[in-house]
């Protein structure tokens, strides 16, 4: 089955919001990724967590009216989800970027995204498929995984989905709460850090001339 | 009208508004496609282009024959959203007036690293490496696992997410050492 010009546009749609709010939300900079694993910036967090709030809510509530169908997502396998998350955070910790940020920086004309950023994916990929038949792999993606590797948590459960989806949400806004009383308003990422300093060092600088006028 | 165009052209939004947009993202693609946007899969298609001529009789090739494009219609759409990824990035950036070609990091990096731009380079296309043989292992990536999962409730998401920081909290520590 091929793709007809209605699918393409979709996609190409989807994309364009999430490549904007790629970039509006800053995730396609080096500090925004590198500082939430040292907590002192949690815009990546605040960003992640409200999209996962929005979208498991408007996905189990138009799947409880029948509107839509979840897809297979990724199996359930507890040694590869957790140990490649592992890995993967390596990577993102070092590199600043993960595959989709990655390609949103480029946008911004950032070159270190182009090139190495992309090459290593390309190379990153190729020495994957080249361990995929070593026993390490695929022990990696087997070992831990149930009968039903794609079943989610309300089926695992046994709880009404759309329920689940709302006890999660309610988690996730106290979480968000929680931080915008103790984190947002705190100075603690760079930016504002830097942009502090410069009005400290220019209200030191002007204060004999507001006296002046 | 104005106060629009001011919101459009701004560097950067609150994370909570942007997040929203990023949830409308995974409902979108679900209800009108049937989809979960991942990004890493695409660049597994890319790898495969040239993984699977080169592997041809190893045991290897299965993994690329696997990936090679276009293997389902899955493939296409994924690509496509990739694209979109990248055109909408440059229409924010475009109409903020931020574009700018940059070797490094502007931010942050060479406090920590100095200053030289193949250091940078280096751990990137290393970072990058990381990156995607963790999303071969786990499944997929934040975009594909960590958002297509968690929007799902799948369990899968749940277990990569405390994976990806408990490791990057240890690397930032060991980076940044005294000023963690």
């Amino acid at each position: 089955m091929t793709l007809t010009i209605p699918d393409i546009l979709i996609a190409l749609g989807v994309g364009f919001i999430f490549g904007w709010v790629l970039d509006k939300g800053g995730l396609n900079r080096y500090y925004k990724i590198a500082n939430v694993f040292r907590f002192t910036d949690l815009t990546v967090l605040r960003f992640m967590m409200t999209g996962m709030l929005v979208g498991m809510v408007g996905i189990y509530t138009l799947r409880h009216f029948g509107l839509l169908n979840l897809t297979a997502v990724t199996a359930t396998a507890l040694a590869g989800n957790f140990i490649g998350g592992a890995v993967f955070g390596v990577g993102m910790a070092l590199s600043g970027f993960c595959p989709g940020t990655c390609i949103a920086g480029i946008a911004r004309g950032q070159l270190d995204y182009l090139i190495p950023g992309l090459l290593g994916f390309l190379t990153g990929g190729l020495i994957f498929g080249a361990l995929y038949r070593t026993d390490l792999i695929q022990w990696l993606i087997t070992a831990g995984r149930p009968e039903l590797a794609y079943a989610k948590l309300p089926e695992i459960l046994g709880v009404e989905p759309l329920l689940l989806a709302f006890v999660f949400s309610e988690a996730i806004l106290i979480f968000l709460y929680v931080v915008a009383r103790t984190h947002a308003r705190r100075p603690d990422d760079l930016e504002k850090v830097v942009e502090h300093e410069r009005v400290l060092a220019g209200l030191e600088e002007s204060q004999p001339q507001a006296i002046g006028d | 009208m104005r106060w629009l165009l001011r919101q459009l052209e701004k560097d950067l939004w609150s994370p909570e508004v942007a997040g929203i947009g990023l949830g409308l993202v995974y409902v979108l693609a679900l209800w009108l496609a049937n989809r979960s946007p991942g990004a890493s899969g695409t660049f597994f298609n890319v790898a495969a282009v040239v993984g699977k001529p080169l592997t041809a009789g190893d045991p290897a090739n299965q993994f690329f024959v696997s990936m090679f494009p276009p293997v389902t219609e899955g493939l296409g759409w994924q690509f496509w959203m990739v694209a979109g990824i990248f055109f909408g990035a440059l229409a924010s950036v475009l109409i903020g007036r931020h574009f700018r070609l940059t070797w490094m990091p502007v931010e942050q990096w060479k406090d920590v690293f100095g200053g030289a731009v193949w250091k940078r380079w280096v751990i990137a296309f290393i970072g990058g490496v990381i990156l995607q043989i963790g999303a071969g292992i786990a499944g997929g990536c934040t975009s594909g696992l960590a958002l297509a999962g968690g929007v799902q409730l799948s369990p899968a998401a749940f277990l990569f997410i405390p994976g990806i920081f408990i490791s990057g909290a240890i690397v930032q520590l060991l980076v940044y050492r005294n000023k963690y």
